[in-house]
């Protein structure tokens, strides 16, 4: 996975010009309105909290809960490194919205042929070489794209080199890792970042879909045991009936 | 007579026609003006009432039907046989309420087969969706013979019967792993809600909570319909039987309970049953309706033997199983979605027609099918000491 594209937003160097969101909607071709929350046309928004600009987009996590839960397919993790929405598999159960830890996904309610919508990292776009739409935007640099790895190791550097910076970076290991970093001087809990539990989410739900198998054959071959059982009670009952009256009747 | 031909209009008939005008208007308000004219959800409350009580609890109420097949045709337990028809009529038609249900839930309803060609075996609701498919299919089967036994032509209908009777006991076998594993699935569809799902409801073994509670509530409503085929559709039940079922609903609660309360103590969550908020009131109420009612209740000599208190103790327990349920699926992620659901009321209208629905479809079988014994005119309850044949 050292190839893998990633994300890297320092909320230090953000000055909340918005470009960034401006950038995204024009590539998707959203009515270019500032939003205040994460919308169906609004994929990544800057949230001012006090002083910070806290840039939220989908994480890209590297093995996504939403991707685990959706039961057609419609959500993988590329070998790229995006999480990625295929709209045609889409069936609208909307369990993604409510496996995200991060709560990103945003549904289309008001359509009548709704369907999930996040950022997918401009996936198209980095398979041609293009950086991802905001960090092309992105006058000052906060928003920084690259290889995981490469980034990691920057985000690294930079939190050791300053000491400013809290000495975390936010999605190094939250929810078993994620493909967007935040570095900070402010403790990410103030900023509004949830903590998810460390662990990649979908081993919650690996290890129960594994007892699956295991219900079928031990429950399968006790069922048959307790039929065999009967079966044959029923059938020494019915051979000690016909010796009675066999009995009674010679 | 022309006016034999036009319905009289009773006090019930009233109701059902109401219920079916909101239904009607619910319909048009999901199907033409979309989900968020038609609901209350949102972003950060994906799941409401469709799902907590058309899903989970349509298919866990709907468990009796597999509790019973398995307890006669695996277990031997033929003095069941009498309410097998019935319990597997309540289960086919709760089946078909979740899958009528799941089409108004779905964004994109008429992709519902998807899931059949488009596999993702990591995720629960995948195992989930096949199960009922399956399981509903299973039920139809099952339940086949009341309808094709009323077919004129005498020998399509001896062959098909034959036939089913060869398949019978695998499907029962199948049947019953099948509502094993998706009515714990239901459970495990939280697992991944992991640090949202408040503590007085997530654990690991989430799916073994749901198992274990769905047994003992299909049974109760399974209690609760024969109670009102006695009642007003005259036909012919041994209380003893019912009376009999009850008494095990009662251990299976306790098994329940018991086990809630250790998990709870197990994830040192003990410090959430005396909060001061929502959440924990809700907790009390599922636990008093769903444990400490029913099992106060079915220990009484009046409730053992009149079919009335045992029906109203069924209708304790039902209502517990849905607290539950709703517990899980809404009051739990209240508190980290940061937002307050209440359906709106076409989503409860909509929930309603459809249950109804399926009520009027259980009436008119009972009536028309051999589902129950007929009785004599005058009798309701048969005397205890003539057991009762199906």
């Amino acid at each position: 996975m050292a190839s893998t594209k990633a994300i890297l937003v320092d909320i230090t160097k953000c000055i909340g010009c918005r470009s960034c969101e401006q950038a995204c909607k024009q590539i998707h071709g959203f009515p270019s309105d500032t939003e205040a929350k994460l919308s169906p046309t609004a994929l990544t928004v800057i949230e001012e909290r006090g002083d910070k600009f806290v840039r939220r987009m989908c994480m890209h996590c590297q093995d996504p809960a939403c991707a685990s839960a959706c039961l057609v397919g419609a959500l993988k993790k590329s070998a790229a490194g995006p999480v990625t929405y295929d709209g045609s598999k889409c069936i609208g159960c909307r369990y993604c919205l409510v496996a995200c830890p991060f709560s990103v996904p945003r549904y289309e309610w008001a359509k009548l042929v709704p369907y999930v919508k996040k950022c997918d990292m401009c996936s198209e776009r980095q398979l041609k070489g293009q950086l991802p739409a905001c960090v092309e935007a992105c006058p000052v640099q906060a928003s920084t794209s690259g290889t995981r790895d490469d980034l990691l190791e920057e985000a690294q550097r930079r939190i050791f080199a300053d000491s400013k910076y809290v000495r975390h970076i936010y999605g190094s290991d939250e929810a078993g890792g994620t493909s967007v970093f935040f570095i900070s001087d402010v403790p990410f809990e103030k900023l509004g970042f949830v903590t998810p539990p460390k662990q990649a989410l979908p081993l919650l739900t690996a290890s129960a879909l594994g007892d699956g198998p295991t219900v079928i054959l031990v429950g399968g071959a006790l069922l048959s045991g307790l039929y065999w059982i009967t079966q044959r009670r029923a059938l020494v009952a019915l051979a000690e009936a016909r010796e009675k009256s066999a009995k009674e009747r010679s | 007579m022309i006016t034999g031909r036009i319905p009289r209009i009773s006090f019930w008939r009233t109701v059902v026609a109401i219920i079916f005008a909101g239904g009607i208007y619910s319909m048009y308000a999901r199907f033409a003006l979309g989900l968020k004219a038609a609901t209350h959800l949102t972003d950060p409350q994906p799941w409401g009432l469709w799902v907590g009580l058309g899903t989970l609890c349509g298919v866990g109420l709907s468990a009796g039907g597999f509790a019973i097949a398995a307890s006669v045709y695996l277990l031997g337990l033929d003095r069941y046989r009498p309410i097998l028809r019935t319990a597997v009529l309540i289960s086919f038609l709760g089946y078909c309420t979740v899958c009528v249900g799941m089409l108004y839930e779905l964004g994109i309803p008429w992709r519902i087969w998807h899931p059949i060609i488009m596999w993702n075996r990591h995720s629960v609701l995948f195992e989930v969706s096949w199960c009922v498919m399956l399981y509903t299919t299973v039920l139809a089967l099952e339940f086949s013979p009341a309808l094709i036994e009323k077919l004129p032509w005498a020998k399509p209908r001896e062959l098909y019967l034959r036939w089913h009777h060869s398949i019978l006991i695998a499907l029962v076998l199948i049947g019953t792993l099948l509502s094993s594993m998706h009515q714990s699935f239901l459970g495990g569809l939280y697992l991944i809600t992991k640090g949202r799902l408040d503590p007085l409801w997530y654990t690991p073994y989430l799916t073994t909570m749901f198992y274990l509670s769905a047994i003992p509530a299909g049974l109760a409503l399974t209690i609760m319909a024969i109670y009102l085929c006695v009642r007003s559709l005259n036909v012919r039940v041994d209380m003893r039987l019912l009376s009999d079922v009850s008494q095990v609903i009662g251990p299976l609660l306790a098994i329940w309970g018991v086990f809630r309360f250790v998990d709870i103590i197990n994830r040192d969550a003990l410090a959430y049953l005396w909060m001061w908020r929502e959440e924990t009131a809700l907790f009390w109420l599922e636990i008093f309706l769903l444990v400490i009612a029913p099992l106060f209740l079915l220990n009484m000599r009046k409730v053992k033997q009149n079919p009335q208190y045992l029906y109203g103790t069924c209708a304790l327990i039902v209502m517990g199983f849905m607290t539950n349920r709703l517990n899980v699926s809404i009051t739990a992620l209240q508190a980290s979605s940061g937002i307050y659901y209440v359906p709106k009321w076409t989503e409860f209208a909509a929930s309603l027609a459809t249950i109804t629905a399926a009520v009027v479809a259980f009436h008119y079988a009972v009536r028309y099918l051999d589902i129950l014994p007929k009785n004599s005119p005058t009798k309701k309850w048969i005397a205890a000491s003539a057991p009762a044949r199906a």
